[in-house]
């Protein structure tokens, strides 16, 4: 079998660590993310809940009590989402940009549910790439996130998916799972994977949906 | 809903449930026997011993939650009902784990297939680990009595379009295939087992030994973590307990102190040897969290010129065992092949991928099929399983190394999958796997799973079954209980989840855990009664 690391875009001088070790005991990345997380802490990253978004500097609604992404989390997948999900977005700006706040509301509500240590494994991977330093030198990513093209956040996706790392394909994964879960799971969205709901005749004939 | 919902029939005739959010003061219970978990283990020990006149309290960490909040709706369930809001993993995060944490654990939740132990597991067993009296005679009543208290039987009903597949599949390359036992009564052939059964069909713990119990005067807690259990020379003495808080998740601060004569732990190939492990209990070789099993599972999806919908319908209902033991029981890895329900944002969290890509594969859904293999693992020296340690803040973590052998295994179940979707009449089929195209051929498919990289993070890897982790076996040196489930070194401690199984099971978990709970809470029983 060829040594896929070798053919894949993304080998940077990671790639020539022992790549089974460095993963096997995880201390590795550990480590290295628990170093960006305090730092982007005290440089001044936003590292606290959003809480309630403010109309006038986001884009977000404002209902909505954000109990975990921060910020600068907020910003990285507004900046995402359209390449994760662009075509199937509706076109209307407006439906668009409720479209891409409900899933990110969706992502924070679920994240509420996962628990303090798969949180802490989230928190150090969006200081991460929310973290300037490293968001240029490990995401690749030059601009900070809202001034990110469609175009580079499909291209940092893409680099992180086809990686010889496993630490970045876990970061893939990562960021797309809860998004994916989030956005097809919704019921605004079930129509686009064809999902027509709940037979609507069980609905009809069990207790727990009468409203009485 | 009051007049036909088990649980809320009884919480009204005044079961004793005791909602651990709502508490506000510390304090101690007492009861014969404290059973720390209410899946298949826990709730089986709980209706059996409370039906012998012992009194009974049963510890669970997850919520009560029933038929009133059963919605068929992904987004709460996950949320609800799984271990840590549905995004549990192994330690390098390579591997998900589908585990439940709620009244009922697993069974609330899992897709009701119910195998007995293949005989060539419990005859490895036996040969291996000293299990002489688990043969498959000894165990046929247990078995027997178990599907009778769960009400399984092969699925009567033709299968949805999604296991036909399968089935269609196997005729056409004349490989076996088979009809799923289910643990169903009166099922309305939905397809939502995985989010909690709207109908109260699913004859899992909820709502079968877990009613027994409570009519039986046993008490419930529920949002009640087992911290610690804590020793007196050389017996235990209580379990220290934290309620959690208002969220289910974060402790309360209200601890919750449980003394009894015995204490049974039933809290998951996971949850048990965290708790073990957490409460220093006598470990003098080093056993507790060894050798945990998990069923690999890898996948492949194929799309059908005919629609599947494959939302809708039993999810499953047709399994192949032609690559289970063929090769021997400790041979190359063998694997069950099953087929998995897709409802969109399970099938969006499991098919990698973002962009047009993903857009269009999730377009597909209404004709797209999938088929999983689980992969048998500890039976060969190269499948030493994985290792439950704890985490700084004392949660339990599994780490699972893949090995080559389970690469293998896990390679030709790709080729499999893929060569039966073909044969079955798919257009084209897709391996869940970070670097898979579509393939249009079988021959396609075959050269370029023969060339795709098998590595951690890429494959794309489940497991539904936690197995292992506080094995049993004649051998103190290699086992933590005997082979009824009794810790070798504290005599009032035994295990009665799917911990004990000294290897994976080769079929899916649950009539096996029902199975040696039931054997042995009734020897407990008998033993505490006299």
């Amino acid at each position: 079998m060829l040594d896929p690391s070798a053919a894949r875009s993304g080998d940077t001088e990671f790639a020539r660590l022992d790549r089974r070790s460095f993963l096997k005991s995880g201390l590795g990345g550990t480590l290295f993310l628990a170093t960006v997380s305090t730092t982007a802490g005290l440089s001044g990253c936003a590292t606290a809940p959003a809480g309630q978004l403010d109309a006038v500097d986001t884009q977000m609604k404002t209902s909505y009590q954000f109990r975990f992404l921060t910020r600068d989390d907020i910003e990285l997948f507004e900046a995402l989402l359209p390449a994760m999900f662009g075509p199937a977005l509706p076109e209307q700006p407006q439906a668009r940009r409720l479209a891409v706040a409900g899933t990110i509301e969706r992502i924070d509500a679920g994240i509420e549910n996962f628990g303090p240590a798969n949180q802490q494994e989230l928190r150090r991977l969006f200081d991460l790439l929310t973290f300037g330093f490293t968001r240029v030198t490990i995401a690749r990513v030059w601009s900070r996130w809202p001034n990110v093209s469609t175009t580079d956040a499909n291209a940092f996706l893409e680099r992180w998916r086809t990686s010889g790392i496993g630490l970045f394909n876990n970061g893939y994964i990562a960021l797309t799972k809860i998004s994916n879960v989030a956005f097809y799971g919704g019921h605004d969205q079930w129509h686009l994977s064809g999902y027509p709901g709940p037979p609507q005749w069980a609905v009809d004939a069990l207790p727990q949906f009468k409203t009485a | 809903m009051s007049l036909t919902d088990r649980i809320a029939r009884g919480l009204e005739a005044g079961w004793k449930v005791t909602d651990a959010t709502t508490l506000t003061d510390h304090q101690t219970h007492e009861a014969d026997v404290i059973v720390i978990g209410t899946g298949a283990g826990g709730g089986t020990t709980a209706e059996i011993l409370a039906k012998n006149g012992l009194s009974v309290i049963l510890v669970e960490e997850g919520r009560l939650y029933y038929q009133k909040d059963f919605t068929m709706d992904e987004h709460s369930a996950y949320a609800s009902l799984y271990q840590e809001g549905m995004s549990r993993t192994t330690q390098d995060g390579a591997i998900a784990i589908l585990q439940g944490r709620c009244v009922g654990g697993s069974t609330t939740v899992n897709w009701t297939s119910s195998f007995r132990t293949p005989d060539q597991t419990l005859t490895y067993w036996a040969d291996n680990f000293g299990l002489d009296n688990l043969s498959p005679e000894a165990m046929a009543p247990w078995f027997e009595g178990r599907e009778q208290r769960h009400t399984v039987a092969p699925w009567q009903t033709p299968p949805n379009v999604n296991n036909d597949i399968l089935r269609q599949g196997c005729e056409q390359l004349g490989y076996s295939w088979q009809t799923i036992p289910r643990n169903v009564k009166g099922c309305w052939n939905l397809g939502y087992c995985g989010v909690g059964c709207p109908t109260n069909a699913k004859q899992g713990a909820l709502m079968t030994t877990i009613p027994g119990a409570l009519d039986h005067q046993a008490r419930l807690f529920h949002g009640l973590r087992a911290e610690r259990l804590v020793m007196d020379q050389d017996r235990i003495d209580h379990l220290q307990a934290s309620a959690m808080g208002a969220d289910g998740i974060t402790p309360s601060g209200v601890t919750v102190t449980l003394k009894a004569r015995h204490f049974v732990v039933a809290a998951s190939a996971i949850g048990s040897p965290g708790l073990l492990l957490r409460s220093d209990i006598p470990d003098p070789h080093a056993r507790v969290g060894k050798r945990s099993f998990i069923h690999p599972v890898n996948a492949t999806i194929a799309q059908m010129p005919e629609k599947v919908d494959p939302f809708y319908g039993a999810p499953q209902s047709i399994y192949s065992d032609e690559f289970n033991f063929k090769n021997g029981v400790d041979g190359p890895a063998g694997f069950k092949l099953e087929v998995p329900p897709l409802h969109p944002g399970m099938s969006a969290g499991v098919i990698p991928g973002h962009g047009p890509e993903q857009i269009d594969a999730m377009a597909g859904l209404p004709w797209t099929q999938s088929v999983i293999a689980l992969m048998r693992d500890g039976f060969h020296p190269e499948s030493p399983g994985g290792t439950v340690t704890l985490r700084d803040d004392g949660s339990p973590v599994l780490d699972y190394p893949i090995t080559d052998y389970l690469w293998h295994g896990l390679k030709q179940a790709y080729l499999t999958m893929a060569e039966i979707q073909f044969a079955a009449g798919a257009s084209k089929v897709r391996l869940v796997h970070l670097d898979s195209n579509w393939y249009t051929s079988w021959g396609e498919a075959r050269a370029a799973i023969n060339s795709i990289a098998m590595e951690p993070h890429r494959v794309r890897l489940f497991t539904a079954h936690q197995m292992g982790g506080c094995s049993m076996g004649q051998d103190p040196q290699t086992s933590v209980v005997n082979g009824f489930g009794e810790h070798h070194q504290v005599s009032n401690l035994s295990v009665h989840d799917a911990s004990v199984f000294p290897t994976s099971i080769g079929a899916n978990p649950q009539l096996s855990i029902y199975a040696l709970a039931a054997r042995n809470s009734a020897r407990l029983a008998a033993k505490l009664t006299s």
